[in-house]
């Protein structure tokens, strides 16, 4: 008899490679060249598609289960987070402002990283690189989802969170991670994979989410902790997808040494750029601390990207233009950012304050070069004004940066004491910058930075105001008006944490405020 | 206390220590798994244990779901073993590796010579045959030492075969403990135990490339072991060696070499100084290892397999001239180890063996 000859299991890889690219063919109705039509525009030169190394190897079928099993744990904690009014074992109500501007800043880029992915994932000549997009492709996807839902509990409690989606179209301070986004997928499916994948998700990737994830913990948050690690779980495999391209696209022919350099040089500045909102978040928001943004920048930037650097040499890569001007950045920008949104809080979508007296304290502990010489003063003037009752907000919009859309408050290097500017002209109009790598990725691709959206410029032109409104009409308030068009509620959504509804509110949850009605309430009960 | 783990598909058995991370141990045994966060969140570093118990240590459970704990999964840079334990691991097979058990050999010291100044060479007479792959090493075990020392062997197969002696070159280095004691006392007739052999080092003879080897300092004995083991064998793949000392005199074996040459066509050799003494009288290629590498090769590697043995910083140099003269990590082998710390804190992904 004969007996079945027991098959020699598959290993990891060839299982992966059996699942992946063996499901993919050359086309022959149609040439290649014209079903994969954008992977060659931009100057990337590849010989061998097949020396793409997987960097993991998970297939559809174990992605699904194991996803699944994921949310189903993620979801739980949640429940118990909703069912337990977790919303109360925060540190104070003005936490809540962290996750405002995550769900307003950042899970919106969630869902577009799900749409750039999407594309690439069709659009490389390589299974093994589609495969990989796609899968995360899905993640974001998820990751939005699940920030949605988590953050949503909060929503049902505090102000500023009901409308980001439309936020993200039209407020000023989101256009900058908007214009980050639809930057980097506006370009080639290569460019996007060295600005998301690798500028944004490895190199940067760290000083977005450890800031977030364990600024939730310590404030009590630990529904979006748990959301955390459930992403986190799959960051590394985006990581080395972006690792991967960029060994990929240097290897593959000399010619792309010097378009990946000046793609490293492009998105590390503009990723850079767009964390100064985490910065601020990291230095200002946070009513427990978990560590400075200079700490945060020396331990995850200067250290882990320094040794990214030094292997990349090898290849014959530089460290980005920017990389010591943003060194340089590390003791002011969160306090320029804090700065600016104090100023305009009534045109945003969530509170501000000024830093109590041991907040003041652990600032001058934690920037011993900046704080009480360039930022403190300020701040103590502006704290005065409010005990006046003249709470200090600036009613003249600012120039933006036409690259990063940020308004023009960072300094000189070298100099905190002297606004940076720039300026160039293209096809006899004038272009403004913050700083010479802003300039310098709008003269590489001129014509396509004159397109950008620029809240303010847009605001001058009318475009920001209800259907209904005459903004030249005289009784009218511009501002109001934009805030209409926003669909922000002013003085309840934005303005100061101090005289806020969110303020009253929590307090009265837990007790502080209030007595004379809990007292009725408690003599009732007797 | 340690333990034995098994890691398929390599077949290969490397030692645990208790409270050392199944990550941890292969690393340091030259065997890459793939890994990112180093601390459990990530679950790059998967592996399956099919036998023997462990602990999951701080693996975070939405980096190991539950129904992969209880199909036996661990996550390799937080496991700890209770058991000797056969692993599954995404480790790339290689098809010229051959599993050689480690064993001891107790051996007796037959002749002492000076290579240069500050390299001896040691005659090892063995007491029974070594099974090796040219270029691997061996842990010296020296009376009143704690700890072993590792030097590869630099004679090869053959030349043990037909002599019975092993040889290692030993640079004497300020203050160590062990290069000092052989330097100083080991002598003609004394007794030492070495147990081999180790190491992941070897010619990849599958491969049709032709091969380039790298040498320097007392880097010499893996190249020298490949060379004439390979020229043994009948190998025609044209080989080059780039061999650089400082100065003549440490230029140990270059008469050897030259002979080599006239005697096989397809093997080159390029000798090199980086600083002639004028009495070295020197014609030869001035310059360091990389330098006259890329020189001699008109800075294109490409096509083929590189070998490098010798001091860190010329290894580094070696590794940058060869990629930017577009030769990749995986047609470049070293001697170098990487640590669990080495690659999650001072390096970054980006390369997993060079």
């Amino acid at each position: 008899m004969d007996k079945a000859v027991k098959k020699k299991k598959l290993g990891l890889k060839q299982r992966y490679t059996t699942m992946t690219r063996d499901l993919a063919w050359e086309t022959s109705y149609q040439d290649m060249d014209k079903v994969f039509p954008y992977d060659k525009y931009e100057g990337i030169k590849i010989h061998d598609w097949d020396k793409w190394e997987d960097p993991f190897r998970l297939t559809m079928d174990a992605y699904w289960k194991y996803q699944g099993e994921k949310d189903k744990k993620l979801y739980a904690v949640i429940d118990a987070f909703a069912q337990n009014n977790g919303q109360l074992g925060i540190s104070d109500a003005r936490y809540v402002n962290a996750l405002k501007l995550f769900i307003q800043g950042v899970s919106p880029l969630e869902y577009y990283a799900h749409r750039g992915f999407a594309h690439a994932g069709r659009h490389f000549t390589g299974a093994g690189v589609r495969v990989a997009s796609q899968m995360q492709s899905i993640d974001e996807l998820r990751h939005y989802q699940t920030q949605a839902h988590t953050i949503s509990h909060y929503n049902r409690h505090f102000n500023g969170m009901h409308d980001n989606i439309k936020w993200f179209d039209r407020m000023w301070y989101l256009a900058v991670p908007k214009s980050f986004f639809e930057d980097a997928f506006s370009g080639g499916p290569f460019e996007f994979l060295t600005a998301v994948s690798f500028s944004f998700e490895y190199v940067l990737t760290n000083l977005l989410f450890v800031p977030f994830m364990s600024g939730a913990a310590h404030n009590g948050d630990m529904a979006t902790v748990t959301f955390g690690f459930s992403a986190q779980s799959d960051e590394s495999r985006h990581m080395t997808l972006g690792i991967e391209c960029i060994k990929f696209m240097l290897e593959q022919d000399p010619d792309n040494v010097p378009i990946v350099q000046r793609w490293i040089d492009k998105w590390f500045w503009r990723g850079y750029r767009l964390l100064t909102l985490v910065a601020m978040m990291q230095d200002y928001m946070l009513p427990k601390r978990v560590m400075s943004w200079k700490e945060a920048w020396e331990m995850y930037a200067e250290s882990n990207g320094g040794a990214l650097f030094k292997d990349l040499a090898r290849y014959g890569i530089r460290p980005p233009k920017g990389w010591e001007d943003a060194c340089e950045g590390k003791d002011h920008i969160s306090h320029q950012a804090w700065g600016t949104f104090y100023q305009y809080s009534h045109a945003a979508a969530f509170h501000t304050w000024i830093p109590k007296a041991d907040e003041m304290q652990w600032l001058s502990e934690k920037y011993p070069q900046s704080f009480d010489r360039h930022y403190r003063s300020r701040l103590e003037y502006w704290d005065d004004l409010a005990k006046q009752d003249d709470r200090w907000f600036n009613q003249h919009l600012p120039m933006l940066c036409q690259t990063c859309q940020i308004p023009m408050v960072f300094t000189e290097p070298g100099d905190p004491t002297k606004i940076s500017l720039r300026e160039t002209k293209y096809e006899g109009q004038k272009y403004h910058f913050c700083s010479d790598h802003c300039k310098e990725i709008f003269q590489h691709e001129p014509r396509k930075y004159v397109q950008a959206w620029l809240p303010v410029h847009q605001i001058y032109q009318g475009s920001c105001y209800p259907e209904d409104i005459n903004p030249e009409s005289p009784g009218d308030s511009p501002v109001r008006e934009v805030l209409r068009y926003y669909g922000v509620v002013g003085g309840q959504d934005n303005g100061e944490f101090e005289t806020s509804q969110d303020r009253h509110n929590f307090d009265g949850w837990l007790g502080k405020a209030h007595k004379p009605e809990q007292q009725t309430e408690q003599e009732a009960n007797k | 206390m340690s333990y034995e783990m098994l890691i398929e598909p390599l077949g290969e058995s490397i030692e645990v220590q208790e409270g050392q991370t199944i990550l941890d141990a292969a690393l340091r045994s030259g065997i890459y798994i793939p890994h990112a966060c180093g601390h459990g969140l990530c679950g790059t570093c998967k592996v399956e244990v099919v036998d023997g118990e462990f602990d999951h240590g701080p693996a975070s459970p939405f980096a190991l779901m539950d129904f992969e704990r209880d199909a036996g999964k661990a996550l390799a840079c937080c496991a700890t073993l209770m058991d000797d334990v056969e692993i599954e691991a995404d480790v790339e097979e290689d098809e010229d590796a051959e599993i050689i058990p480690v064993r001891d050999f107790y051996t007796r010291v037959s002749k002492i010579e000076d290579l240069t100044p500050t390299i001896k060479a040691f005659h090892l007479r063995l007491d029974t045959g070594i099974h090796f792959q040219a270029g691997q090493y061996v842990q010296v075990h020296l009376p009143g030492m704690e700890t072993s020392r590792a030097f590869s062997i630099a004679n090869s197969p053959q030349q043990i075969e037909a002599t019975g002696e092993l040889e290692l070159n030993v640079r004497l280095l300020p203050g160590g403990e062990a290069t000092t004691y052989m330097h100083e006392q080991l002598k003609e007739g004394d007794e030492i135990r070495i147990s081999g052999p180790y190491g992941r080092f070897f010619v990849r003879k599958s491969a049709p490339e032709t091969m380039l080897f790298m040498a320097g300092g007392s880097g010499l004995s893996s190249p020298r072991s490949m060379i004439e083991d390979l020229l043994s064998e009948g190998s025609t793949t044209p080989m080059t060696l780039i061999y650089g000392q400082r100065s003549k005199e440490e230029l140990y074996y270059h008469d050897e070499f030259l002979r080599i040459a006239q005697e096989h066509a397809h093997f080159t050799y390029v000798p090199a100084l980086s600083e002639p003494a004028d009495a070295d009288d020197w014609h030869g290629a001035t310059g360091f290892v990389h330098e006259v590498a890329k020189q001699h090769f008109n800075d294109d590697f490409s096509g083929h397999k590189a070998y490098l043995c010798g001091p860190p910083v010329m290894i580094e140099a070696c590794i940058s001239t060869l990629m930017q003269g577009r030769l990749y990590e995986r047609d470049i082998y070293t001697e170098k180890f990487l640590s669990a710390a080495d690659a999650s804190e001072q390096r970054s992904p980006l390369f997993k063996r060079v």
